[in-house]
C-alpha cells in the first residue's frame, strides 16, 4: 500500500510543487522527473527489465522506456506529427504485447475487448497528443490530460485487480496516485485563484501510453478481467479531448468548479468502468491465493 | 567413386540409426496415469498442494547407455488445479502461468545420467512463460512390466522429484507479493507406453 499510493502519491505533489516554485512545468527537466518517477514504480512492480523481454509483462518497462524516448524531445521536434507518432506507438504497443495472442487466432470476447482498448486507447492518444494549446487557456486546460491519464489509470488498477492481474493493478494504482498528487497541488492552486500548471506534450505522451500500454496488456491476458469495465476504462482521454468540443457546454462558468466538474465527466466512464467491475465480479475475483 | 562413398555414408547412417533402435526403448507418456504435482509455500502458514492433468511427451530410455537416453514433455496450462477453482484460475492468469500468452510448460532434458540400475538424473531445459531454466530431476525407474491384461502392451512407471524457484520464471512476484514461495518442489508419477 505503501508503495503503490502513499509514496507515489506524495512523489506527485512534491513534483507539483517543484513545478510551480522551482522549475517551469513544461521544461525537460519536469519531463525527466516524470520519466525517473515513472521507471522507479515499474522497477518496483515489475523488477528489474529482463533481457530479452519474452513476456508481456517483461515488455512493458520498455514500452515505457520507448514512450519516455518519444516524449523527451520538445514538442516542437515532432511538430504535427504528432498524433501520427502517437497512433504508430500504440498499434506497435498492442502487436507486440499481443503477437501470441494474435497469432493464436482465436477472436473471443476477451480478444474483441483487447482490439477495442487498443483501438480507443489509439484514437484518445492520438486525439489528445495532437490538439492544439488554446491561446487563452481556460481553468480546465491544464486538467484534461492528467485528469484522463488519472481515470484511465485508476479505474484499470482496479478492473485490473478484480480480474486477478494483481501486479498491472499495483503499476497501474501507482501511475494514478502520481497523477492525482499532481493533481491536487494544482487544483489547491486554482482554488486558491493562481493558474494550474500545465503538462508538457512529452509528459502527456509518455503518462498516457505508460498508462494505456498496461491497460492493453490486461485486457490482452487477463481472462477475469470484465470486457466492458476494460473498454470503458479506456474512453477518458475520449472524453478529454470532447471537452473542448461538445462538452464545454456542461462546464459551469465560476473557474474553481470547471476543472472540478470536467474532471467529473473525464472520469465519467471510468467511474462506470469501476461499478460494471465490482457489480459483475465473480465472487471474490481475485486473490484466490489470499 | 562419388556413387561409392555415398553408398558408403547412406550405410553408416542406416547401421547408425539401427544400432540406436536396437538400444533405445520409446515410450509415450499414459497421459490417463501422470500425476505432476508440485507444492509450494503459502505465506507464513502451511504447503499448498497442486496438481497438472494435462501431460503428454515421450520419453527414449537406452538400457545399455542411459547418457543416451531423452525425455520430451508438455503440461498444459489449463489443467492447472488446486483443490478451489478461484485459486485455479489466478493461477493461469497473467501474475502466474500466464495461460493466455502461455497455454504450455515444456520440458526437454539436455542430459540424462545413471546413479544406479534404477535411478538417475535427468537435467533439461524447464519453460515456463517463454523463459526456459535448467532444472535436475531425481528419476527412479519402478516397474517395466507387460500389463497383466493384454502381453502386447508394455509399461514403464517412473518417479521423479525436483526443485525449481518462482523467482527465476516471470512471476516474480509470487513471493513477495503473494507470499508463495519462492522455491516449488515438484513431484512427478507417470506410466508410459513401450512403443
Amino acid at each position: 500500500m505503501v508503495t503503490t499510493a502513499a509514496l507515489p502519491l506524495l512523489l506527485g505533489i512534491t513534483l507539483a510543487l517543484a513545478a510551480r516554485f522551482a522549475v517551469p512545468a513544461a521544461s525537460p527537466v519536469v519531463t525527466l522527473f516524470w520519466a525517473a518517477l515513472l521507471l522507479f514504480f515499474y522497477w518496483d512492480t515489475l523488477g528489474p527489465p529482463a533481457v530479452p523481454p519474452v513476456a508481456a509483462s517483461q515488455k512493458l518497462i520498455y514500452l515505457a522506456f520507448a514512450g519516455i524516448v518519444i516524449g523527451l524531445p520538445p514538442g516542437r521536434v515532432l511538430g504535427r506529427a504528432t498524433s501520427f507518432v502517437a497512433a504508430i506507438a500504440f498499434a506497435a504497443a498492442f502487436l507486440w504485447l499481443g503477437w501470441r495472442r494474435l497469432a493464436g487466432g482465436s477472436l473471443d470476447l476477451q480478444m474483441i475487448a483487447a482490439l477495442a482498448v487498443g483501438l480507443l486507447a489509439l484514437i484518445g492518444a492520438a486525439l489528445l497528443i495532437g490538439r492544439q494549446p488554446s491561446p487563452s487557456p481556460s481553468a480546465e486546460e491544464p486538467f484534461l490530460a492528467p485528469a484522463a491519464v488519472l481515470a484511465l489509470s485508476f479505474s484499470g488498477a482496479i478492473v485490473s485487480v478484480l480480474g486477478a492481474s494483481i501486479v498491472t493493478g499495483q503499476l497501474l494504482g501507482s501511475i494514478a496516485a502520481l497523477i492525482g498528487g499532481w493533481c491536487l497541488v494544482q487544483y489547491l492552486a486554482v482554488l486558491r485563484g493562481g493558474a494550474a500548471a500545465s503538462w508538457s506534450k512529452g509528459v502527456e505522451f509518455l503518462l498516457l501510453y505508460a498508462s494505456a500500454t498496461v491497460l492493453i496488456q490486461v485486457a490482452l491476458l487477463a481472462p477475469k478481467a470484465n470486457p466492458a469495465a476494460l473498454i470503458l476504462s479506456s474512453l477518458p482521454p475520449v472524453v478529454a479531448v470532447l471537452m473542448r468540443g461538445p462538452l464545454q457546454g456542461l462546464l459551469p462558468g465560476t473557474r474553481p468548479l470547471r476543472p472540478l466538474v470536467a474532471g467529473i465527466l473525464i472520469a465519467a466512464p471510468a467511474i462506470l468502468a469501476i461499478m460494471t467491475a465490482i457489480v459483475w465480479a465473480p465472487h471474490g475475483a481475485a486473490l484466490g491465493f489470499s | 567413386m562419388r556413387t561409392r562413398k555415398l553408398i558408403a555414408a547412406l550405410a553408416f547412417a542406416g547401421a547408425s540409426m539401427l544400432a540406436v533402435a536396437a538400444h533405445a526403448d520409446n515410450y509415450e507418456i499414459d497421459g490417463q496415469h501422470a500425476w505432476v504435482t508440485f507444492t509450494v509455500k503459502h505465506g507464513i502458514y502451511g504447503i499448498a498442494h497442486g496438481q497438472f492433468d494435462g501431460v503428454k511427451g515421450t520419453i527414449a530410455l537406452d538400457k545399455a547407455d542411459v547418457s543416451k537416453s531423452s525425455v520430451k514433455a508438455e503440461l498444459d496450462v489449463g489443467s492447472i488445479h488446486t483443490a478451489f477453482d478461484q485459486r485455479d484460475s489466478d493461477l493461469k492468469g497473467p501474475d502466474f502461468f500466464n495461460a493466455a500468452e502461455f497455454p504450455t510448460i515444456s520440458f526437454e532434458s539436455t542430459k540424462v545420467e545413471k546413479v544406479d540400475d534404477k535411478t538417475g538424473k535427468v537435467t533439461g531445459n524447464l519453460t515456463i512463460s517463454g523463459v526456459s531454466k535448467e532444472v535436475t530431476l531425481d528419476v527412479k525407474l519402478l516397474n517395466e512390466a507387460p500389463a497383466p491384461w493384454d502381453a502386447t502392451l508394455t509399461k514403464a512407471a517412473f518417479s521423479a522429484t525436483g526443485k525449481v524457484s518462482t523467482a527465476d520464471f516471470p512471476m516474480a512476484k509470487a513471493a513477495d507479493g503473494f507470499g508463495l514461495g519462492p522455491e516449488v518442489e515438484i513431484v512427478i508419477d507417470l506410466e508410459a507406453i513401450k512403443k
